[in-house]
């Protein structure tokens, strides 16, 4: 008697749980030997009710919940939020404090880079790379230490300025730091441009042109990599960056190893910025008074976070707690380029394509409710 | 009289628990370099024991779908097949205990028969991950096993012996690492497919397979399993050592040129990232055979042109 | 096209020693700025309760026994409190500042993570739990 078996597709879970995921989140692979044929995606993990939250704590208190979005980009969520109320309650933060902030956000883009670098070595199975090159994160994480008094999280934002001043001594600290860490990304360039076995795991996997990645949204230092010209430091400057101004860098190529070129090239660009906003830093006060009550109005905002646009919406209702504020992370617009691009590629290249976005879960957890001819349906369940 | 000898040479030395504790104690001083070349402390010298003994007690959990009797026997057979091939290998300088005519090839295939254990192992539970490592373990065995043997075979062919102490008897006066360059090179690469060190460590990638073929084992079964890995490890650097760097004939020259090859393949290990499957199996058809075959070119002509 | 690119990062490493921080064998100097246990001035403190308000974690909290006569007990939770030094700049008076040498605060059980900060007899009031007289105010009408 013969047994129909029914040939049912292999699927590969990747997550929540995996060596391969820093976070949890989930992909299903399905996979013919060792391509995949078919990708798909679920998120909401690392849920935690942020947005909620934000509306039953007073404005002081939201800065530091709204640090805590993200563990490496904490500064530039705590900078747009503050950017945002100050502008609610029409008050500039003095000149020295916002180039106090910036930075501070560019040490925070060399620290985000160094530990990408790391990351996609160790998924790539280069373990030498990330060891060294988490070595170096090291040095910049202790200049943080110094300047802001903690490793992550800085808590360097207040409403209306900074708390944390740079004196000489200070910035001889970060200059010495900051040399060190040149010679060694000019190293790290050579290694990831010209080491044959490395780049035959980059060149040519995750291939993304520059018209898939207008459609499907892609941002940062990911669509810069397929040719995408936007950088929101230079279109529409915020804080102090129309007085520090920062050079695009964009690659052509589309491919891992392009992404890895555009953010090393970025960590150059950091490191000439921080010179040239210690060289310059204006003088004058650190803070100014803020209202404890907004009057009501709203306002958006728009700010390049390391892994690329983040945006931010924020509205007052006069009391002194917010109306309602919506964070709209950068992770969660390159996440549908992994499910489209690792159709075709072998199995061995998922991790690395998914690491090449540089994903941060816990940032793009929010809900999204779609109403659809009165049909409401959750952006987690469509798949 | 000779049978109790035997059975001390098969359980205590130089075959059983001190090749045990040997493969344990090479498999940290591995360890130890690789963390020392990346700038970190590594782990304390009783590391793997540790993990050994952890592991023995801790529970078996045999998953669903899978044949109990194979699950609980491949590792011994492995570990088995282990332990035999270093009867006849020079273990510590001292004449291996037994020999025939063609014991090379029978160690060389009960090395094979680890390999072929663990890939058993995977494709045996109804894991997808174990599957997938099944598969890209089989798909390297197939790919670095003919290059492997060939460079192997290349001293036995200038020694005139399939048996594999009278090819050390002879390579003790001629140090073939520098008649046989190339083959010494094909040999190195090979002993790291083999062992499945990094760069060839698809098998068992961690980021992307989770564990390989080895996903499924917990408690006695990985414990045998790594031990079987750690004989397999001293047992390729002895027939290395002792093909290509003139021979082992005491202790001494035993551990200082076996270690001193761990060196040279722990280099390796950190300086290379790992390979896709399919990537390795082109090197190594691609070029491991046309290297070793490149290497039997020049031996025939240089034996042709001496006689 | 080069194989083996950190060959000099390897070599150079072999001969060196590494560079994990032996903690808790070895100890580095904190940095100035580090932001650690909390403590508190009770001479310039006024009692306007600003530091509870704003904390985002609410670790601080105020007991106000008598305004006029400056009898104020502050209970800070360590458990609670993310360090990140919004009290010390809420506060209008100064009174506030984080220690940076006491941040190993580590402990086995939760009583040990509630410091009360203040006069003893003030603080056995609050912690016993008994009425606190509070501001002074007019007595209830007949």
């Amino acid at each position: 008697m013969e047994e129909i078996i029914e040939r049912k597709p292999f699927e590969v879970q990747v997550g929540p749980q995996h060596p391969a995921l820093k976070e949890p989140g989930n992909f299903q692979f399905t996979v013919d030997g060792e391509i995949v044929t078919k990708a798909s995606v679920r998120l909401g993990y690392a849920h935690r009710g942020i947005e909620k939250a934000a509306e039953e704590r007073n404005w002081i208190q939201n800065i530091y919940l709204v640090e805590r979005i993200c563990g490496i980009c904490s500064h530039i969520h705590a900078m747009t939020y503050c950017l945002a109320v100050e502008h609610l309650a029409n008050i500039q933060a003095p000149p020295r404090a916002q180039a106090i902030r910036v930075l501070v956000a560019e040490l925070e883009r060399i620290h985000s880079h160094l530990l990408w670098i790391g990351v996609t070595a160790h998924e790539a199975g280069f373990d030498t790379l990330f060891m060294y090159s988490w070595r170096d994160r090291e040095t910049i994480m202790d200049i943080l230490e110094n300047l802001t008094g903690n490793r992550v999280n800085y808590s360097a934002n207040l409403l209306g300025g900074v708390k944390i001043d740079v004196d000489g001594e200070q910035k001889t600290g970060i200059l010495k730091g900051i040399e060190i860490l040149e010679e060694r990304t000019k190293h790290y360039l050579n290694i990831v441009t010209t080491d044959v076995f490395f780049l035959q795991r980059t060149r040519g996997v995750g291939k993304m042109t520059q018209r898939q990645a207008e459609v499907m949204g892609a941002v940062g230092p990911t669509a810069r990599a397929s040719g995408v010209a936007r950088d929101v430091r230079i279109e529409s400057p915020y804080g102090a960056y129309d007085e520090f101004r920062p050079n695009l860098i964009i690659e052509q190529a589309g491919d891992l190893e392009a992404r890895f070129i555009v953010r090393v090239k970025e960590l150059f660009e950091s490191y000439r910025l921080v010179r040239e906003v210690l060289d310059r830093l204006p003088e004058g006060e650190l803070s100014v008074r803020m209202p404890r009550r907004i009057k009501p109005a709203e306002f958006a905002i728009r700010v390049e976070a390391p892994r690329g646009e983040l945006f931010y919406f924020v509205k007052s209702n006069g009391t002194d707690k917010p109306e309602r504020v919506k964070v709209r992370t950068p992770t969660i617009c390159n996440m549908t380029t992994v499910v489209k691009l690792v159709v075709g590629h072998q199995l061995a290249d998922v991790p690395m394509i998914l690491a090449g976005i540089d994903p941060c879960f816990s940032c793009n957890d929010r809900m999204v409710i779609v109403r659809d001819n009165r049909k409401i349906e959750t952006i987690e369940s469509r798949r | 009289m000779e049978i109790i000898l035997d059975f001390l040479r098969l359980l205590i030395f130089p075959s059983g628990l001190f090749l045990l504790l040997a493969g344990l104690l090479y498999e940290w001083v591995d360890r130890k370099l690789l963390a020392q070349l990346q700038n970190r402390i590594g782990p304390r010298w009783f590391q793997p024991i540790a993990d050994i003994v952890k592991l023995m007690g801790k529970e078996e959990v045999i998953p669903d779908g899978s044949n109990k009797w194979l699950f609980v026997w491949l590792p011994i057979a492995a570990l088995a097949g282990g332990l035999t091939a270093a009867l006849y290998v020079p273990i510590m300088g001292i004449k291996p205990a037994f020999n025939f005519t063609g014991d090379l090839i029978v160690t060389l295939y009960l090395l094979s028969l680890l390999t072929l254990c663990m890939g058993l192992a995977g494709s045996n539970t109804m894991d997808r991950y174990s599957l997938l490592g099944a598969t890209r373990t089989f798909t390297q065995l197939f790919s670095y096993e003919a290059p492997f043997m060939l460079a192997l075979l290349g001293p036995a062919l200038v020694a005139g012996s399939w048996q594999i102490d009278k090819i050390t008897a002879y390579t003790q006066n001629h140090w073939l690492i520098f008649t046989q360059p190339i083959g010494f090179i094909v040999v190195i690469i090979g002993l790291m497919g083999k062992l499945e060190l990094p760069p060839f460590d698809a098998p068992e990638a961690e980021t992307e397979i989770v564990a390989g073929a080895l996903t499924e084992y917990s408690g006695r079964g990985l414990a045998l399993f790594r031990l079987g890995k750690g004989v397999e490890m001293v047992v390729g650097l002895t027939l290395v050592a002792a093909f290509y760097l003139g021979g082992v004939s005491n202790p001494v020259l035993f551990l200082v040129k076996t270690l001193a090859l761990l060196v040279v393949v722990a280099v390796l290990q950190a300086v290379l990232s790992r390979l896709r499957i399919d990537q390795t199996v082109g090197i190594w058809w691609r070029y491991g055979a046309l290297l070793v075959l490149v290497q039997w070119l020049f031996m025939f002509v240089g034996q042709r042109l001496t006689l | 096209m080069k194989l083996g690119t950190m060959l000099s990062d390897v070599t150079h490493s072999f001969f060196r020693r590494n560079i994990t921080q032996k903690y808790p064998f070895e100890r580095f100097e904190t940095p100035e700025r580090l932001r650690g246990h909390l403590h508190w001035d009770s001479e310039k403190c006024t009692g306007c309760g600003m530091c509870g308000t704003d904390c985002p974690a609410a670790a601080i909290k105020m007991h106000v026994l008598d305004k006029k006569a400056k009898r104020f007990v502050m209970e800070y939770h360590i458990d609670r409190c993310t360090f990140c030094a919004q009290c010390v700049h809420s506060c209008n008076q100064d009174c506030l500042s984080m220690q940076n040498d006491v941040w190993e605060l580590a402990a086995l059980n939760r009583d040990q993570m509630v410091v009360y900060f203040g006069d003893p007899n003030d603080v056995i009031i609050v912690q016993e739990g008994l009425p606190e007289p509070g501001p002074e105010c007019e007595p209830a009408p007949e």
